[in-house]
């Protein structure tokens, strides 16, 4: 590694409308290799579809998606069998359990077959799922669902892995679960692309943030630049720009009132 | 309580229109078409009175039987129309099972529905009742019936509103719903077979049968008027008590019953067979489609289907203004192969909303067609088998076993045919199937056009396409038949090697089409 390492994730004016709304207005995110990064902002800022995008899941408008320096769109073979997705929504095939889940996708990546079982059964035993392994997804819950798609996600060992609200939803135990297996995967130099809008979560996990509002990137960078000196919370709400009042009205609200 | 109910269903109606424009049209339309089922309801049993009295009885015995049952299957069926349906709903309320049956009682019969049945079995009375005693039985008994309707209904879906609500449950649901459409055939095959000439002899034998269940006598009440009468309406009341207490403790149960729908099923067995599949993307492929034409309940209509319809076919077009020729045993199999061809005019339609699994490892255009390999294995493994079973079968009840390898080779040719057409359709008009129970609406809304489109351009292609082999065969030259199985497999190499081309260069949009809201 003397070269100048490309960036793990690199977008260039990234742009997406649905209609008349522009969902995406020229992003330009920026991921260093080996970085555990968190992609933060508002709902309806344009995560999801920054993230479909740029794993090659949602046709971009305009704009450049490069990953290790290869182009995702142009060159697809490079990148598809480097990166690892899980998407919003929890959507997986419902009707396989979750180890044939693991076979599925490991086998339509082309991973021999006893190479596969041999990291189901690995994958399976670290997210705890060894005993709902033959159970249908269709009856997982929310948590199973986050872990079960992660392992699906990591079975090929990718360099990058792109999560869309990995801990929405997800109890304490299996978030746990999730952030030992991704910092791990991290600390080997791999990549994590993360979005969420729960700061302290991000505050403790990630090294570089990027902050997304309306569409852009307002703000990205190791995280002690954007903190500066702030909680992340108090510095996304200034650079989002939003500061509710929540003190008016509700005057009747609590026990100390008739 | 009961105000409040009806106030709470009226006011669940008018919300559910609000802001909706298609949905308030749909709303007007459905008043409209109860309004008329209403009046042509009412008016045919009123014109009973112009049949002899002895027919009208027996029509009205088996309508009011048809009524009741109606009234059970169809909130059954179709689940979820009605949120003042779900006793769980209201479980954190401080209301008795008492208050609340009276409150859901009132509740359903609120509505255009219930309204246009009760309209229409007033006709009844038009039509039977003779002299004051009798319209005074007639309406007791028309609004006992009603009662009956109403408070049956509500038993059975609250009994089962537990089961109702969970997968699995739904699962079973989704299967019975084809059931119950193919039963809904049978009189009408066994009218076609010529089981009984006379009709009148079949009406009188079905009301016979039916006389003596609480909506027989509820119809023979208002037709006998007397003595006899009123006490066919005690037997009615009774009824209805029971079905009421029933109903009750039904409710009383499920009140304090924890919902189940949220607690895992059981784990299925890991397959045997799978090792014996060829490693990699086909083999994946293949396994997975097995498993979901076996755990999904689409899938399994799906294989149910062709088999019913060809059964249905089979026996109608024996008859004598049937067909002639080996068309008789060649026509129904090869209809079975294009409904399994229709079938894979959407393959990703089933994958929906987890097709992005396939999406992002999918790099090339062979990678698109191997799975279409893959998933035209895996109807192969399934169809081949079945389509000679059908041949087999047909060929038999004809009396001519020699038709049997004509119509078994031009049947799996045209099944070739049928899966080369829908590997390219399905990149092409790709559509979303809804999840909801009710397995018979055909696509996500907005999307009717394209699931329309798509099945015509897979049945017209198919169509044309397998002409060469199936034309030949049809006029006479049995021996043609041997070319339509490497035709077959000509077409769905051709099809799926289209079908990677098209589909890697739309992917995103093939995701997109297939994971719309539904």
């Amino acid at each position: 590694m003397v070269e100048a390492k490309p960036e793990a994730v690199k977008t260039q004016g990234l742009f997406k409308r649905f209609g008349a709304q522009i969902a995406v207005a020229g992003v330009d995110l920026l991921v260093p290799r080996g970085s555990f990064a968190g992609l933060v902002g508002p709902n309806g800022a344009g995560k999801t579809t920054t993230l479909s995008m740029v794993t090659g899941l949602q046709r971009p408008d305009g704009g450049l998606i490069e990953i290790n320096g290869h182009n995702v769109w142009r060159d697809p073979v490079k990148v598809k069998s480097r990166i690892g997705v899980l998407p919003e929504g929890l959507r997986l095939f419902e009707r396989l359990s979750g180890r044939e889940l693991l076979l599925y996708n490991g086998e339509l990546r082309g991973i021999p077959r006893d190479e596969v079982a041999r990291r189901a059964d690995e994958l399976l035993r670290v997210m705890d799922l060894v005993e709902s392994q033959d159970k249908l997804v269709v009856d997982y819950s929310t948590g199973m669902r986050k872990k079960i798609g992660l392992a699906a996600a990591l079975l090929h060992n990718p360099d990058v892995l792109f999560l869309d609200e990995p801990f929405e939803g997800v109890d304490p135990v299996s978030a746990n679960t999730l952030v030992d297996v991704l910092q791990r995967y991290t600390s080997s130099g791999s990549t994590v692309v993360f979005s969420s809008h729960v700061m302290d979560l991000v505050e403790r996990l990630c090294d570089w943030v990027s902050v997304m509002s309306r569409g852009s990137i307002v703000a990205q960078g190791p995280i002690d630049s954007i903190r500066n000196g702030r909680s992340l919370n108090e510095a996304f709400l200034d650079l989002v720009g939003v500061r509710g009042g929540g003190e008016e009205g509700l005057s009747w609200l609590g026990s100390s009132s008739a | 309580m009961v105000g409040l109910f009806v106030r709470l269903k009226l006011r669940l109606i008018s919300g559910n229109l609000r802001g909706d424009t298609v949905k308030q049209v749909g709303f007007v339309l459905t008043s409209l078409i109860a309004l008329a089922c209403a009046a042509g309801g009412f008016a045919l049993f009123a014109l009973l009175r112009l049949a002899s009295p002895d027919i009208a009885s027996n029509v009205a015995i088996v309508a009011f039987t048809v009524f009741t049952i109606g009234w059970i299957l169809v909130p059954l069926l179709a689940f979820g129309l009605d949120e003042t349906l779900d006793p769980s709903r209201l479980a954190l309320f401080p209301l008795t099972a008492r208050q609340m049956a009276a409150g859901l009682f009132a509740a359903s019969a609120t509505g255009p529905w219930p309204l246009a049945s009760l309209v229409a079995l007033a006709g009844a009375v038009a039509g039977l009742a003779s002299g004051a005693g009798g319209v005074l039985i007639g309406v007791l008994a028309v609004l006992l019936q009603f009662a009956l309707c109403l408070v049956a209904s509500r038993a059975v879906t609250t009994a089962l509103s537990a089961t109702l609500r969970s997968r699995r449950g739904r699962d079973a649901l989704a299967v019975g719903a084809v059931l119950v459409i193919v039963l809904f055939q049978l009189p009408g095959l066994l009218a076609n077979r010529g089981l009984s000439g006379d009709p009148a002899a079949l009406l009188d034998s079905l009301a016979s049968a039916l006389r003596w269940a609480p909506p027989g006598m509820a119809a023979h009440a208002i037709a006998d008027g007397g003595l006899a009468g009123l006490g066919e309406l005690a037997v009615v009341a009774a009824t209805v008590a029971v079905l009421t207490w029933l109903w009750i403790a039904a409710l009383r149960r499920s009140l304090v019953t924890p919902d189940s729908s949220n607690q895992s099923g059981g784990a299925v067995r890991r397959s045997r067979l799978g090792g014996l599949l060829p490693q990699g993307m086909v083999g994946a492929v293949v396994a997975k489609e097995l498993k979901y034409a076996r755990r999904e309940p689409r899938g399994r209509i799906a294989w149910l289907m062709p088999i019913v319809v060809t059964g249905v076919l089979t026996f109608s077009l024996r008859g004598p203004d049937g067909w002639e020729g080996p068309l008789l045993a060649i026509g129904p199999a090869c209809f079975a192969a294009v409904m399994i061809g229709v079938q894979a005019a959407n393959s990703f339609g089933i994958d929906g909303r987890s097709l992005w699994m396939n999406a992002v490892a999918f790099s090339t255009e062979r990678d698109v067609r191997t799975d279409f390999a893959g998933r035209q294995l895996a109807v192969a493994i399934i169809a081949v088998p079945l389509l000679l079973v059908l041949s087999v079968a047909a060929s038999l009840i004809m009396g001519r076993p020699a038709w049997i390898a004509p119509a078994v080779f031009t049947a799996w040719g045209v099944l070739g045919v049928g899966l080369g057409v829908g590997a390219v359709t399905s990149v092409l008009v790709p559509y979303t199937l809804p999840e909801r129970i009710n397995a018979f609406s055909g696509a996500a809304p907005g999307q009717g056009g394209e699931a329309f489109l798509g099945s015509m351009a897979a049945m017209l292609g198919a169509g044309l396409l397998a002409l060469p082999v199936m034309l030949p065969v049809f006029l006479g030259l049995t021996w043609a038949s041997v070319l339509a199985v490497p035709y077959g497999l000509l077409a769905a190499w051709g099809g799926r090697r289209l079908g990677g081309v098209i589909g890697h260069n739309r992917l995103p949009e093939i995701v997109a089409a297939v994971s719309r809201p539904t």
